[in-house]
Order: structure tokens, then sequence, then C-alpha cells
């Protein structure tokens, strides 16, 4: 944590509101990144964005200073992204009938991105679109675990505590969730003989 | 074989990311050399890891949605600023604690004796309430011991009871750039002396006393000679200075050349009402950015990035 932060959250801990706006600027990315993978759904990773940075604001007191401001935020996203999403499963359930194939469905902004993407060009583009696909259908835990371990780089143990669960527990989501993707990409492994 | 291979199939993961144990990784290695279906399973998990790595598309949001997000998140947090008066309570309160809490810390970071034994700062504030609990509790039931052996005769304290409690050392290490510590008022062991740069060696004395008034010992740790401080207050002109600790937090004061006394690229500086607060970053902030009508030298040295002022010691005025 450099000096400017350290300094922006005692502010905002002091009641400063606008120590808030540099913090969301430093970190919006990030937190919409993680919301959108989780959620699979513009509409509710703006949502989830929302409610971490009040949960930001309304909570920093209970921040430890001697902590990483990051994996603070990363516990807060994942958490919301993942409550946010039960909620939403729960409600469909209740109300009507999915498919597995509906709920693993990638938005249609996502895929738009997906498409106007310059480098999905060609074979590439099938190939993106599949593998992304392929992380996107893996059931919600193993998805989070896969998230943060291969695409945002946190390791095993800081896995753990952002999710309250054991180390052997990441492991063994990761392991399945690696045999998963594994069976999912074997045509394209082959096809492509990379 | 068989066996042996679902052993290690729960391990291949692990062996992949490389966070097994040394003895681990040497017999999954071995295995994996003699078993044909392993070497598959691994080669296959390998090209699994790649395409993820390579061809995995990260979501992203265009520039007017994060524009038009942070719009929104403010007028949220507007929204949901405390109305009711039990609601502002809660929020003073909570601000209270917080305040308080990094008083608290403020405070025991001197005392703090993580160096010889391991605890943790954030806890200390409770390690401090559970001792005053405990003697709470315990007192009555000590008062009655007391009690049931008093003959009548005073007691008397041990003489070690009238010494001070801790006396707290802390060795002085020049090659710490940001350590610091505030010079004890020990009436005896007071020194009239200007510390020199290069007293790595001695031990000085640390008090959690608040200091107002100071002066402050650095250094351009930069080589070239146009960067120097002295080069910069020859003349009558001022010098923002900017420098964190990690026990009293940051400060920031305004210089002039009475206030310096400079030798070499070493300057000793005096620094008047020391702002401890946690705003001094913003107030240097600014400052540097209003500093059109210093003086040309001086804006050289504000462009000195912060991390070249490296401070070395804050000393008692009194003593000095």
């Amino acid at each position: 944590m450099d000096r400017t932060e350290a300094l922006l959250i005692a502010d905002l801990c002091e009641g400063d509101e606008t120590a808030l706006a540099p913090l969301v600027e430093r970190y919006k990315r990030m937190v919409y990144r993680l919301a959108v993978q989780i959620t699979k759904n513009h509409a509710d990773a703006d949502d989830v964005m929302q409610e971490t940075f009040i949960k930001v604001y309304h909570s920093i007191h209970t921040f430890r200073r001697d902590a990483a401001f990051e994996t603070w935020l990363y516990r807060i996203t994942v958490n919301e992204a993942l409550n946010f999403v039960r909620r939403r499963e729960r409600q469909r359930e209740s109300t009507i009938e999915t498919t597995p194939e509906a709920a693993y469905e990638v938005s249609t902004r996502y895929r738009a991105q997906l498409a106007n993407d310059p480098h999905t060009q060609a074979e590439k583009s099938e190939l993106r679109q599949y593998v992304t696909e392929a992380v996107n259908s893996l059931p919600l835990k193993h998805r989070t675990v896969v998230i943060l371990h291969e695409f945002e780089g946190l390791t095993h143990a800081e896995i753990a505590a952002i999710l309250n669960c054991s180390e052997g527990t990441v492991r063994s989501r990761l392991h399945y969730a690696r045999k998963k993707l594994r069976t999912l990409l074997k045509p394209y492994m082959e096809a492509s003989a990379i | 074989m068989r066996t042996k291979c679902h052993k290690i199939e729960h391990r291949i993961s692990d062996y992949i990311d490389g966070t097994l144990s040394e003895r681990q990784t040497a017999a999954v290695a071995s295995h994996i050399r003699s078993c044909q279906s392993c070497q598959r399973e691994v080669a296959a998990l390998k090209k699994t890891q790649y395409l993820l790595k390579n061809f995995y598309v990260e979501p992203n949001a265009s520039d007017a949605y994060y524009a038009q997000f942070t719009a929104k998140l403010q007028h949220r947090i507007e929204q949901s600023a405390p109305t009711a008066p039990h609601q502002r309570f809660a929020a003073a309160a909570a601000r209270l604690g917080w305040q308080l809490r990094t008083q608290i810390h403020r405070y025991t970071d001197h005392f703090r004796p993580s160096r010889f034994i391991s605890i943790r700062r954030h806890a200390l504030p409770y390690y401090v309430l559970a001792l005053a609990m405990t003697v709470l509790i315990a007192a009555p039931f000590l008062l009655t011991q007391v009690s049931l052996y008093d003959n009548g005769e005073h007691v008397r304290l041990p003489s070690a009871a009238l010494q001070p409690a801790v006396t707290l050392t802390i060795q002085q290490d020049k090659t710490a750039v940001h350590r610091i510590g505030i010079r004890r008022n020990i009436n005896s062991e007071r020194t009239t002396k200007t510390p020199a740069v290069d007293s790595g060696s001695e031990v000085w004395k640390f008090t959690d006393e608040p200091m107002v008034d100071g002066y402050i010992f650095a250094k351009l740790r930069k080589e070239s000679s146009d960067a120097v401080p002295s080069v910069a207050l020859g003349i009558d002109s001022e010098l923002l200075a900017y420098a964190e600790f990690p026990a009293q937090g940051a400060i920031w004061a305004r210089l002039t050349s009475r206030d310096v006394v400079t030798e070499d690229r070493y300057a000793l500086l005096l620094l008047r009402g020391i702002n401890t607060g946690q705003h001094a970053r913003q107030q240097y902030e600014r400052k540097r950015s209003e500093s059109k009508g210093f003086s040309q030298i001086s804006e050289k040295l504000l462009d000195v990035p912060l991390e070249m002022l490296s401070v070395t010691a804050v000393y008692d005025p009194i003593e000095l």
C-alpha cells in the first residue's frame, strides 16, 4: 500500500467523502472485471460494483491498516458478487424454470465485446470465445477460484482468506476446475495442436 | 500403479503451479517419468493453462461507462448519508471509535515490544483491555488475601516498584532510511551536543511524548550536487519538507533558511509546528502545486522525488 493510498484511507475513515473518488478511480476496473466474471452480466456487475464501493465507504473503519487494501477490496467484491448470484438464482428458481444452458448464458454485451475484440479475428476468434465460454460454464465456486488464481494471479492462501475457506479447499476446487476445463477444451487442443 | 496414479493425480495441479514441497515435487516427477498416463495428464493440464492464459478474454467496460458509474456512485453516497438523528449519532460514534483506536495504536506503537515479543499490533489494545479487566477481577481476591495475612505492620513496597516500569531503548540503525524516533527527556541523560550524522552505533532513548517542535536531520541521497538542500536553502527561500514515519504518521513543514543549518550534503532543519495529521501529504501536494511564486532553485528542490529526501532522525530541540 503506497503513501497516497494510506492517506486516502485515513481521510475516508475520518469521514472525508472526497477521498473515495480517487480510490474508486484506482480500483474500478479491477472491481468491474471481477464482478462481471462472477455474475456474467453487465447489469449485475454494475450493481455489485456500486454495492462494493458503498460498503467500502461505510465499513472503511473496520479495515485493518496493516493489511493490504486490495485484498480487502477483493474480499468485498467477491462476496458481494457471490451473494448477488446466489440471490438471483434463488429468485429464478422461484419464478421460472431455467435450463443449465440459460444459467450459463453469457450476457449479450459480453458477447458483443468478444466479437468486437480486434484480436478475435479469423480462427483465434473462435478459440477465444470457446475458452471464455468454457470458463463461464464452470460452476460458480470453481469459476471463482479459477478467476482469482489464473487471471487475478492470487495465491492459494490469499484466495482462502477471501473466500473464508481452507487452502486445501481452494486447491481441490482448482484441481476439479482444471480437469473440467481440460475436458471442455480437449477438441481445441487436438485441433489446434498447441 | 493405478493406486499410485490416483494419489499423484490430486497433486498434479499443485505440481504444475509449483506449490508442492521439494520432496513432493520429486515424488511426483519421479512417478510422471515412469507413467505415460500421468505424463498425458500433465501435458493436457499444461495446455489447458496455456489456453486460459492466452485465449481467455477478460471483460472490460468503456471509459464512458466508468465516468457514468462514478457520478452514479456519488449520488448514491449522498443519498445514503445518515439523516435520522440516531443514524448520525451512530456514524459519528463509529468515526470517533476509529479515531480513538488510531490514537491508541499510535500510543502503543512506542511501547510495542514486538521487537522482542511477537504481538500483532492491531490486537494490542485488546490485550491491554484484557489485562485491565483481569486486574479488576483479581483485585478483590488479592485484597482479601492481604487482609488475611496482615498482622498490623505497614506494608513496604519493594524498592523496584519505584523504578520506571519500562525503559525502552532502540538501536538507531543508520542503514534504515525511515527509522525514526523521538528523543526522550530524561533529566540525567540529556545531551547538548548536536548528533553526528554517522551515529549509527549510538543507542538513543525514545519517548512516546508527542513532539511539537523539533529538528529533522535530512540528507539527499541523490549524488547530484544541484539537488543538495544547502544550495537551495542558501538563499532566503522556503522549503516544503515532507516525511513519513512508521509510528508517527506523516509530517509536513514549511522551512526558511533561518531554520536550517547545512553542511555538505546534509541539512539540519528546524520544524516548527510539525503537523502530524493525516493531511500532511495533501497539504504538501497542494503547496507544491501552488509553488509558482517560489524561487527557481526552490522549485528545483521541490521537483526532487520525495523518495530522494530521506529522514534519518528527529531530535528534541531542548536536548539540542
